[in-house]
């Protein structure tokens, strides 16, 4: 079970970012450290067109793009709307604000403290998943998905 | 004393707009130009150039009966020549997109004739025979019902009209039909989302000063909000009130 007394925050952006800003932002984020789980979330950015009479088709998108962030690259699969963190401590939290400012300069933005993160399974979890391998999945993305989460080496 | 129509309530610029835009008598604004090609290629019904495929064979070769309705309704061009029936379909922003998916059907119903809207959340489809709706479309198109960057002409997967916009000022399309490529907005694939031989140009994005002046979307949130507009929301209690209490007969 994923423990719930680690905060969580939420940065929503007023508006989708592009993979040049956000890799900016996690780079930023990267630096300040102190980040136990991070998950980006936004409208999915499919390789190839899902449906409609063009389905199958390849679809190439200016936002679908490899990023790297703390010398490891990673594919975005959505177009980033907003990022969900869980921090080791709530002291970080006027640093990730600093940041922040520093990156959306054209648009505002939201920084907003919560429970963002699942933090036990429900019923259809189970009915869906099954029994999970790892826990510190839960909430964080499909654990059918063929993808592996990203480890980002930090300092602690 | 001829019915004059009002075609809705409101006291706000939001409310003017609509009512514009439903009136025929208006004549909406031309903002850009597009070539019957470009509305062609957009649509991706038929390969510019190439003839109307016909569904049914043209009417005065059908021999059709004897009946006055088709006497006194004239047939569309398209429905003359035995075109086939094909749509185009919007997607509008929230965010201040110049027209909304309810008022596009409305406006069509009291503009153009033979059409067949259709409305969805966050869509609207219309549908005509071939050679009529291309007329239509470019008119859409091409005056200040459309926006290039908060208004998408699609097909298929039209996602993206609640979503907040880009950083670019483009409403997301998972898609990618349309780009925003130094300062203009080209459309690269057609509304399904086959990717087009030549870009197709719309023109540059209007502002939001333009935008907010021409939208009929009331949004609190940097516009218009609806309860400001006293009018409209008495219009809506009014009605409200009347089909509660009285159902199909509302007497007081």
């Amino acid at each position: 079970m994923t423990e719930a007394i680690f905060p969580q925050v939420r940065i929503v952006p007023n508006r989708l970012l592009f993979p040049e800003t956000v890799e900016r932002l996690l780079n930023a984020i990267c630096e300040v450290g102190g980040i136990r789980r991070m998950v980006l979330n936004g409208p999915r950015l499919p390789a190839t067109v899902t449906e409609g009479p063009g389905r199958g088709l390849p679809n190439p998108h200016a936002a679908r793009k490899a990023i790297r962030v703390a010398d490891k690259e990673m594919e975005l699969q959505v177009q980033v709307g907003y990022i969900v963190l869980e921090l080791w401590d709530r002291e970080i939290i006027p640093k990730l604000r600093e940041v922040c400012d520093q990156t959306f300069t054209g648009f505002g933005y939201n920084l907003q403290e919560g429970k963002f993160m699942k933090s036990q399974m429900t019923t259809s979890d189970y009915a869906k998943y099954g029994i999970m391998e790892d826990e510190q999945l839960l909430g964080m993305a499909d654990p059918k998905s063929k993808g592996v989460p990203l480890i980002l080496q930090g300092s602690r | 004393m001829a019915f004059k129509p009002q075609y809705g309530p409101g006291s706000t610029k939001i409310a003017e707009n609509r009512r514009n835009y439903m009136n025929p008598a208006y004549k909406l604004q031309k903002v850009r130009d597009i070539t019957d090609e470009d509305v062609v290629l957009l649509m991706g019904h038929r390969a510019p150039g190439a003839a109307y495929p016909t569904a049914h064979p043209p009417l005065a070769e059908a021999g059709e009966p004897k009946c006055p309705i088709r006497k006194l309704v004239t047939p569309l061009d398209g429905a003359k020549h035995g075109d086939r029936v094909r749509y185009i379909q919007f997607a509008d922003s929230m965010q201040f997109a110049p027209c909304h998916p309810y008022l596009r059907s409305y406006l069509e119903s009291y503009r153009y004739r033979g059409v067949d809207p259709g409305t969805l959340s966050g869509r609207q489809i219309v549908e005509c025979r071939e050679r009529d709706l291309e007329k239509i479309a470019k008119e859409l198109v091409g005056t200040e019902i459309f926006d290039p960057a908060r208004t998408g002409i699609r097909g298929a997967t039209v996602h993206g009209h609640s979503l907040r916009l880009s950083e670019d000022g483009m409403m997301f399309d998972m898609l990618a039909r349309c780009i925003l490529d130094k300062g203009t907005v080209k459309y690269v694939k057609n509304q399904i989302g086959e990717p087009l031989d030549k870009a197709v140009n719309v023109g540059k994005p209007m502002d939001d000063k333009w935008l907010k002046a021409h939208t009929t979307i009331y949004n609190s949130n940097g516009g218009t909000g609806f309860r400001e507009d006293k009018e409209y929301v008495e219009y809506v209690q009014t009605v409200h009130s009347l089909r509660t209490k009285y159902g199909a007969m509302p007497k007081e």
